[in-house]
């Protein structure tokens, strides 16, 4: 059995150690991690991530426990050879990029060889070829602050190689940048692993990396609270036969991650007793639908994906519900629109006249739904009610009590099954169509 | 790290922060400066006494007389014993006879004194008019030297001292009888001598001649004073304590040199501790700067602690910035100092020019002060930098890197 990188055996990291500020940031923590593993500590702010990969780096001496990189426990190394294996064995990539401002990205990147002595010729070269492969070669000469954010990152994920070492470290990578440029940062991170069979340790709080990872590490208040396989990548810690089973489990960790192992267990079981699908098929009915909404895909091609076998990437829903999904959804959005509509014009009463009509839209897309018959009193107090929590003049429970008063009162005066069912609908429209950031 | 890329990463700061670089080295600057100009105005006046007071050999000449009370005489024979020392080169005497003086009728009292060429240049004698006698001019019989004093007697004014070269005077020589008594011969020489020079010797009355001619009209046994012309600087104090063992009377010109020497290196030291309280103004400024950059940096010391740079590395770096600007603040200091120094002197030169005075050079700058002055700078750089860089490379990587 091949021995680990990296090993962790009771670490414990203290820091302010005997002042009244002391705070235990780690206490026993072990880990095995093997070479050429994708790994990532995933878990809250404060949680001890960083402590962690910094205590893995060698900036930070553990109090108590071991720790050993390689078979050796560098901080028993006196500072100048612990700088030789940080040179040698570690890169590392900051959240902040941390590139020095006053050189330029060439320099930058080099820079670490520079402290290696190497000559400046081997060290430009290597840069460069660096920068090329990661898409940055041409801005090499500029300096860093002219670069967008995700060029700064992919600059430092050069830098972080530039001395080609075994463990890249990677403190929140892509905390920094917008969607696109995390997405490249974290395709070239995953390249290093992947092409480049280098281990990667990353601290993360973003659940949608954890699928990159081997192995993601939960930590909470200092403590591994549990270690999750991504059953989607080979695994390269060797597995006893029957000692770890994959489960649902892990499944759930990933879509919920921030929740207990007991929540997960819960959730597990009242999924089974509520819901008529599974979790990977509600997370294709979720995309799916996703789409719909966007007005990405029409609705055949919406029914088209539900119908569609669970092999071949479908939902696999019978075609008849289906069919009931997409126009329930259709209409849906429709209502949804006019919410949106009469939402934006409710500051210009010149044209109250249309709000009002809206409101009877709605009104009678309602009563549509629900096959309900009303009087002329009836109708106008409905549409009153609407007008008022669309404007948001009244909340949802209100709107429900309101539908059960008497007519006089200004009420429908409706069954309270009616009620339920009828608030319950109109609060789903409201929720597609008010914009959450709305303007003031 | 290399070298170059150490000089490379340390003057980054010309680019960076190329204004508070330069305010600093200017700091200095002015502190080094102030010691370069004050130090230098010691230099330039000590230089201009000495040149007063030294002559090439006088330097190195030792005079003799006798004191009389041990019945010691100044005889040719002493001249020979003297000329035996190894340490002696050359000894030169001077004898010295009372006379009356004519020139156009008007008499007056001085002393003759027989000298030969050598002995000028013992004793350091100038002429401020007309030449001096040289070694050829040793079997000279018709000329002679006398004293400014010797011209008041003349009733010449000041101005006219240039205009009395080649007049002529007569001599009459007063000689004591040799027969035992008090009496005074009185010695007629019958020719007249043309004055050449005019000595810068002041308050005496003297004319002086070649000894050979004196000697055509006296004989000569005994001699008022001995010019002993020692080979080196070392034996100088051997050979004046062997003479004061014997029991003459020795008068050095270096000890008034030395004693002058002294005198300036107190006010050098007044003047360089000015220049140095300006010094240590500008070099806590500087001190100020650097643990400023310190705190600066923290961030960056942080970021090259945790990809590979050593602790020794970031203090190099430290210490390489701060010696770089320490440094150039001393070659600023030197250029803004000489400046100064040039600058006023050549102000002071024509202002003088004006008032009919003498070109001086106020300012001295002896290369090997102003290459101690740039090392030292350098050394001021050095200290103000070592404890920030001690600092810096000291500082947990993690802490730094989290500092903003």
């Amino acid at each position: 059995m091949a021995k680990p990188l990296i090993v962790c055996r009771d670490l414990s990291i203290i820091y302010n150690q005997g002042k009244s500020n002391e705070f235990k940031a780690l206490s026993g923590v072990n880990t095995d991690i093997f070479e050429g593993e994708y790994i990532i500590l995933f878990g809250p702010s404060g949680c001890g991530k960083s402590t962690l990969m910094y205590a893995i780096q060698g900036s930070l001496p553990p109090g108590e426990g071991t720790l050993l990189v390689k078979g050796d426990d560098v901080y028993s190394y006196p500072p100048a050879e612990r700088v030789y294996f940080q040179r040698h064995v570690m890169g590392i990539i900051f959240q902040q990029f941390n590139l020095i401002m006053s050189l330029s990205v060439l320099d930058n990147v080099a820079l670490p060889m520079i402290f290696c002595d190497r000559d400046k010729a081997t060290r430009n070269r290597r840069a460069q070829s660096l920068l090329d492969r990661f898409g940055v070669g041409h801005v090499s000469h500029k300096i860093p602050a002219m670069l967008s954010g995700g060029q700064q990152q992919r600059v430092s994920v050069s830098r972080s190689m530039v001395n080609d070492p075994k463990i890249l470290l990677a403190d929140e990578p892509t905390g920094n940048l917008d969607s696109v440029s995390t997405q490249q940062v974290m395709d070239k991170i995953d390249e290093i692993n992947t092409f480049d069979r280098r281990t990667i340790i990353m601290v993360s709080h973003n659940a949608a990396h954890l699928s990159y990872a081997h192995r993601v590490y939960y930590l909470k208040d200092g403590l591994i609270v549990r270690e999750v396989v991504n059953p989607q990548r080979k695994q390269i810690k060797p597995v006893k036969e029957g000692e770890t089973i994959v489960t649902e489990l892990e499944q759930l960790a990933r879509l919920f991650p921030y929740d207990s192992i007991e929540t997960l267990r819960v959730k597990s079981l009242v999924n089974y007793l509520t819901q008529d699908y599974t979790f990977d098929q509600l997370i294709r009915l979720e995309k799916a639908t996703s789409l719909f909404i966007q007005g990405k895909v029409d609705r055949k091609a919406f029914i088209k994906a539900l119908v569609l076998s669970y092999e071949r990437g479908g939902v696999e829903i019978p075609e008849k519900e289906a069919r009931r999904i997409a126009s329930v959804s259709e209409k849906m959005i429709k209502n949804a629109d006019d919410i949106r509509r009469y939402r934006a014009r409710k500051d210009n009463s010149g044209i109250f006249f249309s709000q009002h009509k809206l409101a009877e839209r709605l009104k009678e897309h309602l009563l549509q739904v629900y096959r309900i018959k009303l009087s002329k009193e009836q109708n106008e107090n409905m549409t009153e009610l609407i007008a008022d929590r669309v404007t948001g003049v009244t909340g949802d429970e209100e709107m429900n009590e309101r539908l059960m008063k008497g007519i006089r009162s200004g009420g429908l005066a409706l069954s309270e099954k009616e009620a339920d069912d009828l608030t319950r609908y109109f609060e789903k429209v409201i929720a597609q169509g008010v914009d959450v950031s709305y303007k003031s | 790290m290399r070298i170059q890329d150490l000089a490379q990463l340390s003057t980054r700061m010309f680019k960076t922060n190329p204004m508070r670089t330069w305010l600093t080295i200017l700091g200095m600057g002015v502190g080094t400066g102030a010691v370069v100009v004050l130090v230098g105005l010691g230099f330039g006046l000590q230089q201009i006494i000495l040149e007063q007071i030294v002559f090439g050999e006088s330097l190195l000449s030792l005079g003799v007389s006798s004191t009389g009370a041990q019945g010691l005489r100044l005889t040719p024979e002493t001249v020979t014993q003297f000329e035996q020392n190894e340490a002696v080169l050359d000894a030169a005497p001077l004898a010295r006879f009372p006379a009356l003086v004519t020139y156009k009728g008007l008499t007056g009292n001085v002393f003759v004194q027989g000298v030969e060429p050598p002995y000028l240049r013992y004793a350091g004698i100038t002429a401020t008019a007309g030449d001096v006698f040289t070694d050829e001019d040793a079997g000279d019989a018709n000329s002679i030297m006398i004293s400014p004093a010797t011209l008041k007697l003349f009733g010449v004014e000041d101005e006219e001292i240039d205009g009395f070269i080649g007049e002529k005077v007569s001599l009459r020589l007063l000689v004591p009888a040799d027969d035992g008594t008090d009496d005074v011969n009185e010695i007629v020489i019958d020719k007249e001598y043309t004055v050449r020079g005019i000595t810068a010797e002041e308050g005496v009355l003297n004319a002086l001649m070649m000894l050979p001619e004196l000697r055509n009209y006296v004989g000569i046994e005994e001699y008022e004073r001995i010019q002993v012309r020692v080979d080196t600087n070392e034996n100088l104090p051997l050979v004046e304590a062997e003479l004061i063992e014997e029991g003459y009377r020795v008068t050095a010109l270096s000890k008034t040199v030395e004693q002058a020497s002294q005198i300036f290196q107190g006010i050098q030291a007044v003047l360089a501790t000015f220049g140095g309280i300006a010094l240590v103004v500008s070099a806590i400024g500087m001190f100020n700067t650097m643990t400023v950059t310190l705190l600066e940096r923290t961030k960056e010391i942080g970021i090259m602690r945790t990809i590979g740079a050593s602790p020794n590395d970031v203090k190099y770096l430290f210490v390489s910035e701060s010696v770089v600007v320490g440094f150039l603040g001393g070659l600023s200091g030197i250029l803004m100092g000489v400046t100064l120094g040039v600058t006023v002197n050549i102000f002071l030169n024509i202002v003088a020019g004006q008032f009919g005075g003498q070109a001086v050079r106020l300012f001295s700058f002896p290369l090997d002060f102003l290459a101690f002055i740039a090392i030292f700078s350098a050394c001021v750089g050095y200290l103000t930098g070592i404890f920030p860089a001690r600092r810096a490379s000291t500082l947990n990587p993690l802490d730094a890197i989290r500092y903003e």
